[in-house]
């Protein structure tokens, strides 16, 4: 059979999105508009128990509409693009736009912008055929079944599009593709078990046989875990396993679950990083910088309002350097200038970097096993879950480890041992590095945060008490 | 109502025969339509945003061997069809590697049903909605307050179902709900109060919470709490409010006794269970006070995981999850229920708009106990209460668990006094219930809301309900987060 090409549809979205901003312009009435036209095609193919359990296929378009009227703003979202029903999108912002109050930080909407170009779009990843995918998932099943475990995961690709237009005169749009493969080989109820993700832009980059290989190596050496007492200990903390608590640096649950490198947030005192600008807060070895152009990083080199995206070193040699900003901000905050770090308008919550990159002096070429080689005693870790913050001013979070905790003894694997809760400050952690390994790239939290980022050889970690198993 | 009902019937004719030509052992068809609005103001910022959304999610089984899934938002017969013949093509390839599999039994239904509604949220002016929420926040300003932050969720949801087997059931859904959220800094650092509720129902939900009042409740905590002292460590008897004692009910009892987790299909992200099929009847979960239900019934109340029939059509049931402690049931879809040979699902497939459904907790609740509130704290000599959620993390087979709440009290001689800041504690799952001792009674009994539980790959966010009461937990591991 045969299906729309999502290029085909790619290359029709412009016609599209001035069609459509047309309409909006004459169902807006004056007021400014802004549209954003985007579609998604999701494919992935899950299993389980060596078994093929979901095979899922989705394709989806929204449209978003802001509307600015009489200095209010609104939005509304739709995935129907027939004539009338985006009529009857314009007309809910605008409706909802002169029910709300007027909005202090509004701005006109942004001119024309230039654009630093991003190439992120893969035919590979996007007309990967089925079969493929599945003969590599075959293959890991088949290596599960001759070891006697099971194997589970998915491997997942995305083809995004997007196309935005302004009433000031604003165009600018991005293609891109992603995906990741997840893979879990376990046995006796998950007692026995390891773990490997690889994730991808373009498809040529995944090892497919390398991520089977890495998750039956660790399933075959995580067995019979020993005991170990809850305690300090120095770790090495595998590249792909810790993608989630970075998130919890830059993400304050105490302030609601409100982002915490933006200007909004630090200037009106809801950040931890309040007043501790120039302040060193980690190692003199860790810089973590926003770059959007990194060459491991993904998404589009613009932000939520069209504003182009600035490389940003927002922590260098351990000092907060500086933070993400907006328009807003720039028009709050004399010393400040927009970075391109604005979330999609109205946003009362603040600007967020969301292509991080962390820097560590020595992380050239170095792989994670060799950072292993290093540790004298210690724990290798090579996936951390379900990760909370538990106090804000130190950035402590709680969380377990899975999937492969292994105790290490002068730079050899000794036993593999119970999986551990911890409780570790964040700025801890990061002021007690003592080497990194080559970055990966870690799609975040939800998929909206990509992480580049080492793996890391560090003192002192915290645990704090140990599962049955 | 009828022109969703109606393209639904129209539409699920295009697939049900497209893959009955193909020969599909089975087939599916959701049609789902969706509004939400979201309003919220943070800090003196408004921010108002409405999303609707239209699409039909299509399951096939092929040869009995192979499932495949696609959903769309081309809502004409092309699309459908096209949309039928992907998921067709994803089963035919799922088939030739595939084992077979089986159905427990479900009658057909032709159905229509709606969620009771007395005010309904989108025939509320907005207007009205900013002024109440503007109110808060105005309330909530104080001298070292940073962050003020009050929020409404509205959502619409009408869906009609048909399969291959005849069912043919159309439901709609109104869901309200909100929350105010209050930060401020001091000598302890950062301390956070906040409020929330999410319920099937209309605007008279936000009438009832009385935001106004719980405003100026927050703020007053959350200075008191820049003053408190830090939580005592060591071994105490613990009391959670109804709240935490909810989502403690949705980690620690929810997530273990799904099926699909339970028989290793979510082993790569979700994790595993403690609860494997084989401890069914027979592992003691916790104390013979604790009794918890899986109830998607209207008759259990307007829950978030409230409805007459689960995304595969099998009609909303009330069971046991724990019965006077004893492991005895759990969330099943028709396929992982024959696999442990039930003979029927007990109709927990939900699937987060037109996607693809997968095994979800319904309303997963800790039944009323016999205990009045002031009694169970007169009783307790020496403990600690702690209120409302402010973390929580539990480990992948749900043994391991840290919660911390954001205000807690000693409790001393059975009177409540003095304030501490960020009470937390810690345990293991069997243990903790195992220690429960004193559940609250109906009184105080409360069917709560979690709108943000993520399972599966791609990732889906489901709702769920939680009914708890205040319970009493001894000799339990507590420590002061801050």
């Amino acid at each position: 059979m045969t299906m729309k090409s999502p290029v085909m549809e790619g290359s029709k979205l412009r016609e599209e999105a001035h069609q459509i901003f047309d309409w909006v312009k004459s169902f807006a009435k004056g007021a400014e508009i802004e549209i954003g036209l985007g579609t998604n095609i999701n494919e992935g193919l899950r299993f389980g128990n060596n078994e093929l359990s979901q095979s899922q296929y989705s394709r989806r378009r929204a449209l978003s509409v802001r509307v600015v009227t009489n200095k209010r703003q609104a939005r509304a979202t739709t995935g129907l693009l027939a004539k009338n029903e985006v009529e009857k999108t314009v007309q809910k912002a605008l409706s909802q736009a002169r029910a709300g109050p007027e909005d202090p930080d509004l701005l006109p909407m942004l001119g024309p912008q230039k654009y630093q170009t991003v190439e992120r779009y893969y035919s590979r990843t996007a007309e990967a055929p089925a079969e493929q995918k599945a003969g590599w998932i075959g293959h890991a099943i088949d290596m599960a079944k001759k070891n006697g475990l099971l194997a589970s995961g998915i491997l997942e690709t995305n083809v995004d599009h997007y196309w935005m237009l302004n009433s000031a005169g604003l165009e600018t749009s991005y293609k891109g593709t992603q995906g990741y493969y997840s893979l879990t080989m376990d046995a006796d109820n998950g007692n026995q078990t390891g773990y490997a993700l690889s994730t991808f832009v373009d498809l040529r980059e995944l090892d497919a046989n390398e991520v089977a290989d890495t998750a039956l190596e660790r399933a075959k050496l995580n067995k019979n875990q020993g005991d170990i007492k809850p305690g300090k200990y120095d770790v090495v903390i595998d590249p792909q396993a810790w993608s989630e608590m970075l998130f919890f640096l830059i993400v304050s649950a105490a302030a609601g679950y409100t982002p915490d490198f933006g200007t909004r947030q630090y200037k009106e005192g809801r950040s931890y990083l309040s007043g501790r600008l120039g302040e060193k807060i980690m190692g003199d070895n860790i810089s973590i910088d926003d770059d959007a152009y990194h060459p491991l990083q993904t998404g589009a080199a613009f932000d939520g309002e069209g504003y182009p995206k600035s490389k940003l070193p927002l922590i260098e040699n351990g000092v907060l350097k500086s933070l993400a900003s907006s328009r807003i901000s720039a028009h709050r905050y004399p010393d400040a200038k927009p970075t391109g770090h604005e979330l999609p308008l109205p946003n009362p919550l603040g600007e967020i970097p969301n292509n991080l990159v962390i820097r560590a002096k020595g992380s050239v070429k170095k792989s994670a096993e060799e950072l292993v080689k290093e540790l004298d005693r210690g724990l290798l870790i090579t996936r951390l879950w379900y990760i909370r913050e538990v106090e804000p001013r130190t950035k402590t979070v709680t969380g377990m480890t899975r999937d492969g905790t292994f105790l290490v003894e002068k730079g050899e694997i000794v036993k593999p041992v119970k999986n551990v809760r911890y409780n570790q400050s964040l700025l801890d952690l990061f002021s007690k590095v003592e080497a990194t390994s080559e970055p990966v790239r870690n799609l975040g939290r939800f998929g909206e945060t990509t992480m580049v980022q080492p793996g890391v050889l560090a003192r002192d970690f915290n645990f704090t008490s140990v599962s049955p198993f | 109502m009828s022109s969703v009902k109606g393209m639904g019937e129209e539409l699920s004719r295009i697939a049900l025969e497209t893959a009955s030509k193909e020969n599909a052992t089975y087939t599916d068809f959701r049609l789902v339509n969706s509004r939400n609005e979201a309003t919220q103001v943070v800090n003196d910022n408004p921010s108002s945003e409405e999303l609707t959304s239209l699409g039909v999610g299509v399951r096939v089984l092929y040869g009995g061997l192979g499932w495949g899934f696609a959903d769309t938002d081309e809502m004409n017969r092309d699309g459908i069809r096209e949309a039928t013949l992907k998921a067709l093509a994803l089963a035919k390839g799922a088939a030739k590697v595939g084992i077979k599999i089986q159905f427990a039994k479900e009658p057909s239904y032709v159905d229509t049903w709606m969620s009771p509604v007395v005010k309904d949220p989108f025939n509320v002016p907005m207007e009205k909605k900013y002024e109440l929420l503007n109110d808060c926040c105005e309330r909530m300003k104080a001298e070292g307050v940073v962050l003020r932050r009050g929020g409404f969720v509205f959502t619409s949801i009408e869906k009609y179902f048909a399969s291959s087997e005849g069912s043919k059931i159309f439901q709609r859904m109104i869901y309200s709900g909100g929350g105010l959220v209050v930060a401020a800094k001091g000598p302890t650092g950062m301390q956070r109060r906040s409020d929330q509720q999410w319920m099937l129902k209309g605007y008279e939900l936000i009438d009832e919470l009385e935001f106004p009042e719980k405003a100026e409740e927050l703020k007053k905590d959350v200075i008191a709490l820049n003053g408190a002292v830090k939580c005592p460590e060591g071994k105490k008897d613990i009391i959670l409010s109804a709240d935490q004692v909810g989502l403690q009910v949705h980690e620690s009892c929810g997530h273990p006794i799904e099926l699909d987790r339970a028989l290793g299909y979510e082993a790569n992200f979700a994790g595993r269970s403690f609860l494997t099929p084989d401890k069914l009847g027979k592992l003691q979960y916790g104390s013979e006070h604790v009794n918890m239900v899986m109830d998607a019934t209207i008759n259990h109340g307007p829950g978030l995981g409230t409805f007459a029939y689960d995304d595969e059509g099998v009609k909303a049931q009330r069971k046991y999850a724990v019965k006077n402690g004893k492991f005895v049931g759990f969330l099943m879809s028709r396929q992982t229920a024959a696999m442990v040979g039930e003979a029927r699902s007990n109709g927990c497939m939900r699937a987060e708009g037109y996607r693809l459904p997968i095994i979800r907790m319904t309303n997963v609740s800790l039944e009323a106990g016999d205990w009045d509130y002031d009694e169970m704290i007169e009783d307790t000599k020496d403990g600690i209460l702690m209120v409302t959620n402010y973390g929580w993390s539990i480990d992948q087979k749900r043994y391991n668990f840290q919660f911390n709440t954001e205000k807690g009290y000693i409790i001393r001689n059975g009177s409540v006094e003095e304030m501490v800041r960020s009470p937390a504690y810690s345990g293991i799952t069997p243990e903790f219930w195992g220690s429960c001792d004193a559940v609250g009674n109906k009184k105080s009994w409360v069917l709560w809301g979690t709108p943000n539980c993520g399972k599966g790959q791609p990732q889906q966010v489901m709702i769920t309900g939680h009914g708890a009461a205040p319970t009493r937990f001894r000799n339990v591991t507590v420590f002061g987060a801050q």
